[in-house]
């Protein structure tokens, strides 16, 4: 019992390194975002500058050029972020799960 | 707050900011194709927004939906993104 008192809220993980880095995220229904994270808060409510916005259309799939907003500074909802990684170190690779028609 | 967050105090907080928008134009994105342009008089803990002289935009079928004068609330639970200052799509 007195191990739930003392329970704070810490997070599992820390932001603090991506400061002022460039960052990707992705939301609940599809949208995906990429600026510098100026600040966030322990529920993961993000601000990020010079904010990009993708968007996924039906014929879209995953061509992310398409449809590109400037948002600048704007500050992102923890409750609708699904995923943050750094903006490098990610790239797209041809399908590793396309298989011979034999198989 | 907990030591494990925002310990720089140079950090700018999301709330914050929000909060700094009070009184001004914020842009408002939903998690679906629709977007809130309004003055934001106001927020509470969970980012519930209450808006006036809101114009509400439709993304996908290309065009403006409806102008609302007076207040609304705008439940926070499908809000993604809020850009301060921001005027909306251009269409």
């Amino acid at each position: 019992m007195a191990d739930k008192d003392k329970k704070k809220k810490e997070s599992i993980f820390d932001l603090s390194k991506y400061i002022d880095k460039h960052i990707r995220v992705k939301f609940q229904g599809g949208r995906e975002a990429s600026g510098v994270l100026k600040g966030f808060d322990p529920l993961l409510n993000l601000v990020l500058d010079g904010t990009i916005e993708y968007m996924r259309d039906p014929d879209d799939q995953y061509k992310l050029t398409e449809d590109t907003r400037q948002l600048g500074l704007v500050v992102c909802r923890g409750t609708s972020v699904v995923l943050i990684c750094p903006h490098d170190g990610m790239e797209a690779i041809p399908n590793p799960f396309i298989q011979q028609q034999d198989g | 707050m907990a030591a494990t967050a925002a310990t720089n105090p140079s950090q700018l907080l999301p709330l914050e900011l929000v909060d700094k928008c009070i009184g001004s134009r914020i842009h408002i994105v939903m998690k679906n194709d629709k977007e809130i342009v309004g003055t934001l008089l106001g927020f509470d803990d969970f980012v519930n927004m209450v808006l006036e002289d809101v114009t509400e935009f439709e993304i996908t079928p290309e065009g403006r939906r409806i102008t609302k004068l007076d207040q609304i609330l705008l439940n926070g639970n499908n809000i993604t993104m809020l850009i301060p200052g921001g005027e909306g799509p251009e269409v």
